[in-house]
């Protein structure tokens, strides 16, 4: 379908609401997804997975399902010979050797010539196993003698810490002997604990759990796999890093990485959890047994029976203060459950506990602990949400306690630009002030009397505030800005484009070089052309792939600018783009067009070298982004039934490239924070098998549940992102749970410390109140 | 098992195909007659990504059978815009930057175009209400809300490229 983006004529660029340029194709089912993707010779892949949470496995029989017509592979472990007993991370464990750790592990995989024979196949291979005990519950699986769950302990992996605004400076603790499940450890103090909590007044001790949750993306895990007869494998594939998903796969398949193109098709949603690699090297070693494409696409019941979900969080904070509101002391324990392989962001979490008020002693253990559950990734923003459910449930109650305003009290301890976290790294330029303030003076929030004393005859309604952010993430990446024959631009990243970031790319080449937005081409290249680009994810796309692209259209002006001096002999500083032209300052006659300029670099014969603006840069710099999130609800005390009446988000984006697409992040964002706080929960059973594995019983939030999520964006630029822009995606996921919870609590008295926040707690919370 | 001849219309098309009794109807247009709008986010009807019209009435069409749709009238995502130009429901959803992944858009634009096809002036609650079957990870309901509204005539347009 021929349709045209049309945008009004003097659009510069940075700044605008420009809708992004796919929407004809996304609102019209032409853009194609993996699963969309039908080659001929097509082979469809399905996993036999492990019923059991730990088990070994004795016998593995495959030759009925590879008798079965139609079937073209039947692979185990065994036909792997290159997989580890010890696998060092999820990807590498393909297909279980001889033992699996959790319910819904990949046994075996088969290739058939459609689907139901894939799935008849699974049904025809016999597997025995001998069942072993497991270990489910994260405080149980940390003592010493529970089911271990590594064989002799995984290695800790900190890859995705690192993706999401790592941190240093906390200290690695040695594990008590025989804690066999306990695989990271970290350990942050400053000050006397002890004398701060005998010198405290109040004191407030509680523990705040939030189980594991879906990232909920709407597009299941899906790869397409082919090889050449070079040997070359071709991966079209929804992934947030299509150069991590190359990585990956040659480490697990062994084969070296341009060998290897990653296409990074559409990807239908990701949040953290199309990070790293999952069945990308299965499906990969089924095409090439087969010598044919084989596409696999996981069903929403093994995405969230084995998935990588976010992790189980239990936090125990108690904290003391001086009746005048003077913080004392804080000591804080982060448990996080990172299910059967090691991963969790665990630093990043014990530095957040202690690091957004001013607490001058304070105690944080964190501890990392393995169960026989699937492991645990990133989602938007990790274990934030859970922190900051705890630190702003507290400080609500605090304020509480002595009687003081929650929102003067936090802005009296919150910290500032300067001030040190609890790994003594000093706060970057930030807004969290501002941010707090701004949304304190929403009418909401200052009519919340008059909305408490409003509540119809039995119903309760409440308000509550959270404030709660990100550091940003940052990753070396690439960028170039070509300059066509027709004075057009095309601007490519390797970066995936799912929220729309590609049109705010496209705007800051547009402003930097000095170009109409209608004239600029951006391109996500495939991982054979494509300069190097990280990972879509941890809020740091605009913020690096901006600044890498916002330098090579620099470079690219800089060079079309050369050529233009030469030709018109005037210094470059004198040379101005305007309408298309370089112009001489002040003489706006004498000008070549950037057209000419681009023709030259393509003619034949042509002296004129091409316009090609590069860049490559690596970051230092992060630039925590800050969200506060208002809700003003309603509770029936007889069911428990919240009904959100209105709900606020306030947040810095540093500077709005794309004011819409900060809105889209900012409101879907805080939807997922919803979800998070009042129906998400991955439930199992005491044997570690999932009891809600299906989009029934694993329940999101529809439009019929919330209202219209209102959008406050505040402007604090950040001293080094491309036009002061920080990260926009990941804090809106954050302050919920504790907005809600500190909601709940004005409305009805009752403290909430578990997640979800379902009617049936709150309405026990009450009776029993 | 026996392929069985299915003769159905297909976005104003008569199409005649082979399917094996057992494919859903949603496998049948994706995998078959390569019409890949209509989305599998689920399977079990509980997403809304696969929504399609039956006769004018919206479906999840993962748990319909291919079959039944033999002598009816179906319309996917593809057969809502003729012509080539977008209906006023699409380009709303363009204008005001709705779709963020997409994932889920084909299927919500069905329901949209279902519920205005029935209630030409809807409250929020009755679009709310209409897209409740429609799951969305991304944009957390309220562009597509607007957008809808809009369509209905219920919001004032938006222009692209204005701040704000």
């Amino acid at each position: 379908m021929a349709t045209v983006m049309k945008t009004t004529r003097d659009v510069k660029g940075v700044g605008l609401s420009i809708p992004r340029p796919d929407g004809p194709e996304k609102v019209t089912g032409k853009v194609q997804y993996v699963a969309d993707i039908q080659p001929r010779g097509l082979l469809h892949a399905k996993l036999l997975r492990s019923p059991h949470a730990h088990a070994r496995i004795t016998r593995i029989d495959t030759s009925r399902a590879k008798a079965l017509a139609g079937v073209r592979a039947v692979l185990t472990a065994a036909d792997m010979p290159y997989l580890k007993k010890k696998a060092p991370t999820r990807a590498h464990a393909v297909l279980a050797i001889d033992r699996v750790v959790f319910a819904g592990q990949p046994v075996a995989a088969v290739a058939a010539d459609e689907v139901a024979i894939a799935e008849e196949a699974l049904d025809l291979i016999d597997v025995e196993y001998e069942v072993l005990p497991a270990a489910v519950d994260p405080l149980e699986a940390m003592k010493p003698g529970a089911p271990p769950v590594a064989e002799a302990g995984t290695e800790a992996d900190t890859s995705e810490a690192q993706a999401h605004g790592s941190v240093s400076g906390v200290a690695a603790v040695a594990k008590p002997a025989k804690a066999v499940n306990i695989s990271q450890q970290a350990k942050l103090a400053r000050g006397d604990v002890a004398k701060g909590f005998a010198e405290s007044e109040v004191i407030i001790e509680k523990t705040y759990r939030v189980p594991m949750v879906h990232q909920g993306y709407l597009e299941p895990h899906a790869v397409l796999a082919q090889w050449d007869m070079t040997g070359q494998l071709t991966l079209w594939a929804s992934t947030q890093g299509s150069f991590n998903t190359r990585s990956e796969v040659a480490d697990v398949l062994e084969i070296a990485e341009n060998r290897i193109k990653v296409i990074p098709v559409e990807c239908g949603g990701g949040f953290g959890g199309k990070i790293r690699a999952l069945c990308e090297p299965v499906t990969a070693e089924l095409a090439r047994v087969t010598g044919r494409p084989v596409r696999y696409v996981m069903t929403r019941r093994e995405e969230l029976v084995a998935g990588m979900p976010a992790p189980q969080v239990i936090i125990r904070l108690k904290s003391g203060v001086k009746r005048d509101g003077t913080l004392m002391a804080l000591e804080g324990e982060i448990i996080i459950e990172s299910g059967a392989f090691s991963g969790a962001v665990l630093a990043v979490g014990a530095v957040f506990l202690a690091s957004l008020y001013k607490w001058p002693a304070f105690e944080v253990r964190g501890f990392e602990v393995l169960t026989h559950k699937p492991s645990i990734a990133a989602y938007r923003a990790p274990v934030a949400p859970h922190t900051i459910y705890a630190i702003d449930s507290h400080m609500d109650q605090i304020a509480d306690a002595i009687g003081q305003d929650p929102v003067a009290f936090r802005l009296r301890h919150v910290q500032r630009e300067g001030d040190p976290m609890a790994n003594n790294q000093p706060w970057q330029s930030n807004a969290a002030y501002e941010v707090l303030e701004r949304l304190a003076q929403h009418p909401a929030w200052k009519a919340r009397e008059e909305w408490k004393r409003s509540a119809p005859a039995g119903r309760l309604r409440g308000t509550g505030l959270s404030l709660g952010g990100w550091l940003g993430g940052l990753q070396p990446t690439g960028a170039t800005v070509r300059l066509n024959p027709d004075g057009s631009l095309s601007v490519l990243t390797g970066q995936v484009d799912i929220a729309g970031t590609n049109i705010a790319l496209a705007q800051i080449a547009a402003t930097a070089y000095g170009i109409d937005i209608d004239k600029v081409k951006i391109t996500t290249g495939d991982t054979d052309v494509a300069p190097m680009t990280g990972l879509s994810a941890g809020s740091k796309t605009v913020y690096t792939v901006g600044a890498a692209v916002l330098q090579a259209a620099q470079d690219a002006r800089r060079q079309t600018l050369e050529i233009a001096a030469k030709e018109l002999e005037a210094a470059v500083q004198d040379l101005e783009i305007e309408d298309g032209k370089v112009v001489v300052r002040g003489v706006p006659d004498k000008g070549v067009t950037i057209a000419s300029v681009g023709r030259k670099g393509n003619l034949y014969m042509s002296k004129v070298p091409p316009v090609l603006g590069v860049a490559n840069p690596a970051f230092t710099q992060q630039a925590p982004a800050f969200a506060g999130q208002l809700a003003r609800i309603e509770i029936d005390p007889d069911t428990g039934e919240v009904t959100l009446h209105q709900f606020v988000v306030a947040q810095d984006v540093g500077k709005a490239i794309n004011p819409l697409a900060c809105e889209g992040q900012m409101q879907g964002g805080a939807v997922q924070s919803l979800g998070i706080a009042l129906t998400e929960g991955l439930m199992y059973d005491d044997k570690g098998r999932l009891m809600n594995p299906s989009l029934l019983d694993y329940r999101k939030l529809t439009a019929a549940d919330l209202p219209n999520i209102e959008c406050i964006i505040l402007e604090k630029p950040s001293p080094a992102g491309p036009f002061g822009a920080r990260g926009v995606g990941e804090p809106p996921i954050v302050p919920a749970p504790a907005a809600i919870a500190n909601a709940i609590e004005d409305a009805a008295g009752v403290r909430l410390t578990e997640l979800p926040m379902t009617p049936e707690k709150i309405a026990l919370a009450i009776a029993k109140s | 098992m026996a392929k069985q001849l299915l003769s159905f219309t297909v976005n104003g098309e008569p199409v005649e195909v082979l399917v094996q009794p057992y494919v859903t109807l949603l496998d049948a247009l994706r995998e078959d007659l390569g019409l890949t709008g209509p989305k599998e986010g689920c399977g079990t009807g509980d997403c809304g990504a696969c929504s399609i019209h039956l006769d004018g009435q919206l479906v999840a069409s993962c748990l319909v059978l291919a079959m039944q749709a033999r002598g009816r009238s179906v319309t996917t995502i593809e057969g809502l815009a003729r012509g080539g130009t977008l209906t006023p429901l699409q380009d709303a959803f363009v204008r005001r930057g709705v779709a963020q992944c997409g994932f889920c858009i084909p299927g919500v634009l069905m329901a949209a175009a279902a519920l205005l096809a029935e209630n030409a002036r809807p409250s929020e609650d009755d679009i709310r209400y209409a897209i409740a079957g429609n799951l969305c990870r991304c944009t957390g309901y309220t562009k597509m809300i607007e957008a809808i509204s809009e369509a209905a005539g219920m919001a004032p347009r938006t222009a692209a490229g204005v701040k704000g």
